[in-house]
Order: C-alpha cells, then structure tokens, then sequence
C-alpha cells in the first residue's frame, strides 16, 4: 500500500474524530454568535446598514465587517488543533497508533489535512452566510468576497501550521493550546505595537497578515481610515500591499509546518518515570 | 530466516540514565520468550525499542532479518502489539478503531469487517464494538488493545503486560488467547508476573537494571533453582 493511501486513511479518520469533537461545534458557536452581534447589534445601537460614513462603500465596509468571524474562525483551529501531536505522547494513543507500519511525516500530514478540512468547512459556512447577509440586505455581493475567502483559507493554514509547530514542542496538548494563543494574541500583538510607536512596518506579523482577509475590501479599509482619523491615528503608513501579505501567511506556513514534521519523526515515546523504563 | 527477532547490544540511555545496557537476544521462529524483571529493569524499554517508538543509544534491533532503526514500518509490518496502558481516541467506537488500524495495515472490505467480528467476539466486546471508547474502564480498553494486536493475525506479538488492568476472569481469558496464539506465531511478552510467563512461555529473559541476567527455558531453571520463583530472586536480588 501506498503512502498516499495511508495519508488518505490518516486524513479520513482524524477528521472523523474531529466531528465528533465538541470544540469543532464551539468554535461554529462562537463564529455564527460573532455574525449575528454584527448583523443584529447595528440595528439595536441606532445605526443602520446604508450610513456607515461618507466616502465609505457600505457594502463593502459591511463584508469586511462579517468577514472578521472568519477570522476569529481560523485562529479557533488552534481549539482543536493543539493535540494534534502532543496528544499523543500526553494521552498515550501513540501507542496504539506508531507500531503501525505508516511514516510519522504520513501521520502529521494527515491530521494537518484533516485540521484544515474542518476549519475550511466553517469558514466556508461563514462565507456562506456573509454572502447570503449581504445579499439580503443590500442586494448585491462584492467581489472581494472571493478574494477575503481565499485570504482566510490562507490564514487559516499558517494558524494551523503554527499550532502544528507548538503542538511538536509541547509536552501536552493544553500547552501547545496556550502557547500558541499566548504568541497570537500576546507576543505578536506587542511586537505590533512596538513596530508601530517606532513608525516601521508590520506587515509580516501573522496576525498583520491575517488583516488581509478585510482588508482586501475598499469600503472596509476606508471605514477603518475614517475610525481611525476620529482618534487621531497616522494610518498612512499602514502597508496595504496584500502580496506582501499573502507571502507572509505562505511563509508561516511553510516555515511552522517542515519544523513541526520533523521533530515529530524524532520525538520519542517516553515516559519519564523509573518504573516504566 | 530462523530468528524472527534478533536484539544485538542494544543500549538505551534516558538523560545519562543506563535504562538497557548492551542486552542481545535471539528469539526463534514460533519460541515463546518472556522477558522478565522487576519494575524498572528495562523490559518496556526493550519492547519499545523493537517497535521503533524508541531510538537506541548503540545496538541494533532486528525483526524478521529487517532492521527496526533504519526500515521501522517494514519491520513492524508483521507484527501485532501492546505496549504500555495504551489508550484510544475516546470519540471513536472500537469498530472504528479497529477499521482505522486495520485499514492502515492494508486490510479493507469484508476481510476486514469479518476479522473485527472476529477478534472484538475474542476479547468479548461484542456488546461494546459500537460504543464510543470514552465510557471503557481499563479493563475493557485492555481488551480493545489485544484486539487491535491481534487484528491483522501478525507472526510476531511483541507484548508488554497484556494482562494488565484486567479483573481475574479477563486474565485467565487473555492467558487462554495467548497460549492458543503461541501454537503458530512468535511471541515476545515483558512481564513480571511469574504465574503469566510461565503459563504462556516456554523461554524467559531475566534482565535487572537493564542488564540480561539469564537467558534459558523455563523447565531448565525450574530443575537448577528448585523452582521458578527461586531462580527469579536469586538472578534479581529483587522482590517479586
């Protein structure tokens, strides 16, 4: 047998074990509660779907809006994603499943595969009801939308392969959970700022390049240049170029994902306590 | 090929500690071998080692003349094993464990579905096979794990205290499962239950401190000991 045919039986049964995981519906919950505050919390506060400013397409300053769930969506695989492979070793199913006769780079590969499959679907579902929000309400649907999609998917991946990276390191699944979301949320997000009281470019933070998903919307970018004005905010020198981004996103997925492959090929199946040597 | 495994001078240390210190041993086609030892000999180690979840420090490992380091899924290709408390995806029912495992192994359609059938009526969870492995005890996941051993019918069974975690009833029932599949294929089973090796084996390997005592059939060190126990405490300087 092929390894393709055993990547394809590793990625069946991991996104199998994955639907029937609660944290896949959790990260679907919390998406769809992000769209719906959006679509229903704009009307409750006073303001309206056509008067988002002037100069701004309400439109497309509405997709970018409901395409941040996507991603909030894509930085949930971390949810689900960080036992990948410290689960393993943490919970002890290796046992079961490494004196099998597939290579470890079959086993990664395959749970990577079945990881992006399942936030893929969300995201799809999250495009799904942007598209069908906007067509309610303004009768039409931009076609950055295509392009934001696309740029998800993207992100996703890097989020993924990041995970993947701590998820190799990590002695346990909750730990790889943390630290991939303290580096997300935390360690990048200072390093933003950092590089921004300083007047240099951050396009090649993830969660810069994450930004690319709404910011490929002209209406989005100009609300935002608005908002931004109100508080007084130099956004010219933000970096709009979204090629730079979508390498960025590609490099952090490349970059997080070979590493985490190859210290999974090394890692061992240790226990470390006297009477189990 | 007469060796179904060959271990020569095989060494494993954990961060300086000397877990296996150069141990070599060659079990036949067909033999049943324990290793045998106090906690903390090795023997886990020793078995790991074989399955290729373990890298040696110096020595080389070899099952069916293949080399578990260099080829390890060739060499693990025929071979059914327990190693450890193993555990399960919680989310997946023992059917779909099984499928899984044995889809892996090159098994597919209704062999595969048959041979299930076949080892979940084995290990008597024919009443479980399509409930989510979350609600097992030990025992019964114990059960699973000699099933998925089992699965592909291996030549060799590398097993590490397969009985573990059953109640008195599961044990004798593994015993007689073992003693039936030891009719027609090796068998390499890390224990410190002397009942159980000397009911399932016919050779044993007493390591201690990572070290092969004695290597010899039981039936022989019954007559020079006295006894089987004896012969245990007095190559380990341990208790039982």
């Amino acid at each position: 047998m092929s390894e393709f045919e055993k990547l394809k039986i590793v990625t069946k049964y991991e996104l199998l074990k994955q639907f029937r995981r609660r944290r896949l519906y959790a990260v679907v919950a919390v998406v769809i509660a992000v769209v719906v505050s959006i679509l229903a919390g704009l009307p409750l506060l006073g303001k309206g779907y056509h008067e988002f400013g002037p100069g701004v397409d309400d439109v497309t300053a509405m997709a970018g809006m409901l395409s941040i769930s996507a991603t909030i969506a894509a930085i949930g695989v971390v949810f689900f994603a960080g036992d990948a492979i410290a689960g393993e070793f943490e919970k002890k199913t290796g046992y079961i499943l490494f004196p099998n006769p597939v290579r470890r780079t079959t086993m990664v590969i395959g749970k990577y595969l079945a990881c992006y499959a399942a936030i893929a679907l969300i995201i799809l579902l999250v495009y799904g009801i942007v598209c069908t929000s906007l067509l309610g309400i303004y009768g039409q649907i931009p076609i950055e939308v295509g392009g934001s999609l696309a740029l998800s998917l993207l992100f996703a991946g890097s989020v993924l392969s990041l995970t993947f990276f701590f998820s190799s390191i990590s002695k346990g699944a909750m730990g790889a959970t943390v630290m991939t979301l303290a580096f997300v949320l935390i360690i990048i997000a200072t390093i933003d700022g950092v590089l921004w009281m300083a007047g240099q470019p951050s396009w090649f933070l993830l969660s810069r390049a994450g930004d690319a998903t709404v910011m490929v919307y002209p209406g989005f970018k100009a609300m935002m240049a608005e908002m931004a004005g109100t508080y007084g905010i130099q956004v010219g020198a933000i970096e709009y170029n979204m090629g730079l981004r979508t390498a960025a996103m590609t490099a952090y997925l490349a970059v997080c994902l070979l590493p985490s492959i190859w210290i999974a090929k090394r890692r061992e199946m240790l226990k470390f306590t006297r009477g189990a040597i | 090929m007469r060796e179904s495994i060959v271990i020569e001078g095989l060494s494993k240390y954990y961060n300086g500690f000397l877990a296996l210190d150069n141990l070599s041993l060659k079990i036949r086609k067909n033999e049943d071998v324990a290793l045998l030892g106090p906690n903390g000999a090795g023997k886990t180690t020793t078995l790991k080692l074989l399955c290729g979840l373990l890298r040696p420090s110096s020595g080389a490992a070899y099952i069916n003349g293949i080399n578990v380091v260099e080829e390890r899924e060739r060499a693990v290709s025929k071979v059914g094993a327990i190693l450890e408390t193993p555990e399960f995806y919680p989310f997946l029912t023992p059917e779909e464990t099984l499928s899984y495992l044995g889809r892996l192994r090159g098994m597919r359609g209704r062999r595969l579905g048959r041979r299930i059938m076949e080892v979940i009526e084995l290990v008597r969870l024919e009443e479980w096979s399509k409930v989510k492995i979350e609600k097992f005890s030990r025992g019964m996941k114990q059960r699973l794990a000699i099933a998925q051993a089992l699965l592909h019918d291996p030549p060799i069974l590398i097993l590490d205290e397969p009985a573990l975690g059953l109640d008195p009833r599961g044990m004798m029932e593994v015993r007689e499962i073992f003693k039936e599949a030891r009719k027609r294929k090796t068998v390499l089973l890390a224990s410190h239950l002397l009942t159980e090796v000397a009911q399932v084996c016919d050779k044993v390997a007493i390591i201690d401190h990572g070290q092969l005592r004695v290597y010899d059939s039981i039936a022989h060190l019954k007559r020079k000991y006295r006894s089987f126990e004896r012969a245990y405490l007095k190559l380990t300087r341990a208790a039982i």
